[in-house]
């Protein structure tokens, strides 16, 4: 039971570092209506950021935060701007294959630059645990945690109850709508996909002091992002967050009661599963596939 | 004049001449011979040179290219953008290997057992995962590649796992193993020709243009007889067979094993890159942009050793990315046409087809009047709203019935259910097809296969293909060949006043056009039952008494029409039989002067307060 109730904890804690990445992902599909498979390239481009502040500066990754959050803003803003807006009205396939070769020449543009070495900052206190009733958990997860309810916390206000946020909103509702009551949706989307990066941002920033950064680190955890957004609606930031929590549980519980190394398989089954037979998500949230 | 194919992208097709000419005069046609003349240089150019590593660079050209143009018959014809078509790759690798190492069979009897093996799984995939649309479809079969590369890790007692395969090494034709590197070069060549050989057989065939008409707008598709999953899924099957063949090639040519290479996403990635850079949905794109590519990422590996390591992805993410802002289309699709003309010009050029026009299509028989479809109280719900409120209808052989009624009323929800686009919550629909029986079809395309032919109201054109390829797509689902519905829908299109802009693209066509585009696509069809969505909108005056006319003159060769319309002079004085709908109820039936005097009709369409003012 003690095990059990160590891999509940454990799945919440990793979720939630999914669910940071996941919303972000989320934002710029429900809004621009784009799937950014260039998602995880951004965590890894953050990644490095706080690497390199921490080895030239000596910054610690939470410090970093801020300059990286708004690194990758600027570089969702720039993205959206220069590659997307002007395929909006392409073909689909042609958008696909935009943010597909951005995130090739991401990862090899960072294999240039930095090898296929491991880099990962000096050990800090937020590697170490805490004992709570006789449960281990990490710090660092703990900061995670509260980080994505300070997150999904902040987003939900700044979406219901902000100028901005109403003219986000009703751009995601009916994009020409918007347009019609003066939105000035362009400027929305940039904003929209900055938003989204920068939430990758906070993510890479967190996990820094958890994980090495490598050119690959993207495509693991964009994968699980893209099951998690699916699993929660593919438009819900509340799904999205909810999803993240899953797949949390399902990686922590199947690792130990399967195989470590089949637990991606439990996930990415499971991710097939709800997209073929519930497109609208476990919850019902989202509008899915069509 | 098959210049004008070019909107179906292909600039290396051979003219098709009439009848089978003889070899000789096909060779003399500098399509062919340019064509010939250019593959030929990927085996002369590295046996010239003679050096190991230009032998190398060309076999990889040729494996990605077969692997880009297998790749394209899925997610070029088709659009359907697998991001994981390794997972085939792989299988072809390891089938064949498998089967050496265990049971000492040749990698040639391998290649095939990978190819089937390939082939049945992607029927797997394909069929729970072609109804996700656009990125999701991608996502899904990254999903799946990634889901096989881990099991083909976890089970390591079969694949060798993470640490690898080890094919045995035996020399000789019989086990694709060589001591004299040019060989390889041959078989690897020999797959490349065979990709491109059915890539070719396949563009300009019914599947062809049913998967480009699939891919550009499946409503349209389905009304037009095409079972739309069922030819995905040939595209898919076909696709993952070709991938797999050159798989065991590749793997018996590394002659190393390893799941992180067999079912790589980056290698997934670079083969539909290819194919995009080079022109989705081309015979020829997906080869070129593959000769563009990989020779300059295998320089640069050559020239800068280890330090380059990571410079070839990166030039392949740039490319791509510069390719979908500047060049949407890929080289083939945008300098295509401008390349086969200039080859047209070579001495042999420059050869027209001879348009061959179908005669009239024979009149149908059976007995005039006899009932040929019954709708039994029809009812649809769309949430609280009740769009078709226990609708019966009939149809008499040889009618023309209109229906008309206020917007919103619900007609072309009634449509929608008559053709099978949508089903309705209770009711039937029964259909005398050719045999004499009555049948009850469940899908739009097996409603177009008893012989309904349907319109839509919003114009539904394939817009990128031609006018007269808009009207072949319909004059397929009764002919077989590509000659024989190129002459139906030339007749077709004469019929209906589009001769003159056959060449067309049909998404630069006004709407006047358009709509006689659809009932042109839907005649080619060779409907019995013919169901005409408010055809007359948009047409000049004069086009309106033409296609008054029109209809008539079909209805003579004994079709059954059934029209709904709001010019009101045109539908009553075209009309046998009217139907009246309004709020989803049929409020009245009957002879079109009888039903215009009706109260509840003048009702619906001007309210109570008027039929009271006037004292009706």
């Amino acid at each position: 039971m003690d095990v059990l109730i160590q891999l509940v904890l454990n799945g919440i804690l990793l979720g939630s570092m999914y669910a940071i990445i996941s919303v972000g992902l989320t934002l710029i599909f429900g809004i621009v209506r784009v799937v950014n498979f260039a998602h995880g390239e951004f965590l890894m481009v953050g990644m490095y950021a706080a690497y390199l502040l921490a080895a030239k500066f000596g910054l610690h990754p939470y410090a970093s935060a801020i300059p990286v959050v708004l690194l990758l803003f600027a570089l969702g803003a720039l993205v959206q701007r220069f590659l997307i807006q002007p395929l909006l009205s392409a073909d689909e396939h042609i958008q696909i294959f935009a943010t597909v070769g951005l995130s090739t020449a991401l990862v090899n543009l960072a294999l240039l630059l930095f090898g296929a070495d491991l880099y990962s900052v000096p050990p800090s206190a937020a590697q170490g645990s805490v004992q709570v009733a006789g449960f281990t958990l990490v710090k660092g997860q703990i900061v995670m945690f509260v980080c994505a309810l300070a997150l999904v916390a902040g987003l939900h206000l700044f979406m219901q109850s902000t100028a901005l946020g109403r003219a986000i909103r009703a751009t995601a509702q009916n994009r020409n709508a918007a347009l019609l009551m003066g939105v000035k949706v362009d400027k929305i989307y940039v904003i929209a996909f900055g938003m989204g990066a920068a939430c990758v941002g906070l993510a890479s920033a967190l996990v820094m002091p958890l994980y090495p950064v490598t050119p690959t680190i993207g495509t693991y955890f964009v994968l699980t992002a893209f099951v998690v957004v699916v699993l929660g609606g593919m438009r819900s930031m509340y799904g999205a967050f909810f999803g993240a929590m899953i797949i949390g549980l399902v990686d922590s519980l199947s690792g130990y009661y399967i195989a470590p190394d089949l637990k991606e398989v439990v996930y990415f089954a499971l991710f097939l599963l709800i997209l073929i037979f519930k497109p609208t998500g476990l919850f019902g949230l989202g509008r899915g596939t069509e | 004049m098959s210049l004008h194919d070019s909107s179906l992208k292909d600039s290396r097709s051979a003219p098709a001449t009439p009848g089978g000419l003889s070899v000789l005069s096909r060779l003399t046609d500098p399509r062919v011979y340019c064509t010939l003349f250019a593959l030929s240089l990927l085996v002369i150019i590295p046996a010239w040179s003679g050096s190991t590593f230009m032998v190398h660079v060309f076999v990889t050209i040729c494996v990605f290219g077969a692997l880009a143009t297998a790749w394209n018959i899925l997610g070029g014809y088709a659009g359907q953008l697998s991001l994981g078509h390794t997972v085939f790759y792989g299988l072809g690798g390891y089938t064949a290997a498998l089967l050496l190492t265990h049971f000492g069979l040749s990698p040639w009897i391998g290649m095939i057992a990978g190819a089937a093996l390939a082939a049945l799984v992607s029927l797997g995939i394909g069929y729970p995962c072609f109804r996700l649309r656009g990125p999701f479809f991608s996502l899904a079969t990254i999903a799946f590649l990634e889901v096989v590369r881990l099991l083909s890790i976890h089970f390591n007692g079969v694949t060798g796992g993470s640490a690898g395969l080890v094919v045995p090494l035996q020399i000789g034709w019989p086990w694709m193993i060589f001591r004299e590197k040019i060989n390889y070069l041959y078989i690897a060549f020999g797959l490349l020709m065979l990709c491109l050989a059915v890539s070719y057989a396949i563009r300009h065939s019914r599947l062809g243009y049913s998967l480009t008409a699939v891919r550009e707008r499946d409503s349209a598709a389905q009304a037009a007889g095409i079972n739309i999953n069922g030819v995905k899924l040939w595209a898919m099957a076909i696709s993952a067979a070709l991938t797999a063949l050159v798989g065991t090639f590749h793997a018996m040519y590394m002659t190393f094993l390893e799941p992180a290479t067999l079912f790589s996403l980056a290698t997934a990635i670079e083969i539909a890159m290819f194919a995009l850079i080079g022109g989705l949905g081309t015979v020829a794109g997906p080869l070129l942009g593959t000769v563009l590519v990989v020779p300059l990422a295998e320089l640069a590996r050559g020239w800068l050793g280890a330090s380059a390591n990571g410079l070839h992805g990166f030039v392949y993410g740039s490319v791509l990315v510069i390719i979908t802002l500047t060049l949407p289309g890929g080289l083939v699709g945008t300098f295509g046409p401008f390349v086969v003309r200039l080859i047209d010009r070579l001495p042999g050029g420059g050869r027209t087809r001879a348009d061959v026009v179908a005669p009239a299509t024979k009149i149908i028989t059976g007995t005039p009047g006899e009932v040929v479809l019954k709708a039994q109280n029809l009812v649809k719900r769309f949430g609280g709203l009740t769009a078709t409120d226990n609708v019966s209808l009939t149809l008499k052989r040889g009618e023309i019935l209109g229906v008309i009624g206020p917007n919103g009323a619900g007609k072309t929800t009634v449509f929608a259910q008559l053709s099978g686009f949508l089903t309705p919550n209770a009711g039937t629909i029964e259909i005398l097809g050719p045999d004499g029986k009555w049948h009850q079809p469940s899908s739009p395309d097996a409603f177009a296969r008893l012989g309904i032919g349907r319109t839509f109201q919003i114009v539904q054109p394939f817009g990128k293909l031609s006018v007269l390829e808009n009207i072949m797509i319909g004059a397929f689902l009764r002919h077989r060949s590509v000659d024989d519905a190129r002459a139906v829908a030339l007749r077709v299109a004469k019929l209906m006043g589009l001769d003159d802009v056959k060449d067309v693209e049909a998404g630069t066509l006004p709407i006047g056009g358009l709509k006689r585009l659809e009932v042109a696509r839907t005649l080619a069809t060779e409907p019995t039952i013919l169901l005409l969505d408010e055809v007359m909108a948009g047409q000049s005056q004069s086009d309106t008494v033409k296609m008054v006319e029109l209809i008539r003159a079909i209805r003579d060769t004994g079709v059954t029409v059934i029209a709904i319309e709001h010019n009101m002079q045109a539908i009553m004085s075209l009309s046998d039989r009217i139907v009246v709908i309004d709020s989803g109820k049929v409020i009245a039936e009957g002879k079109p002067d009888a039903v215009v005097r009706e109260r509840r009709v003048i009702e619906a369409y001007l309210g109570e307060d008027f039929v009271d003012a006037q004292g009706l």
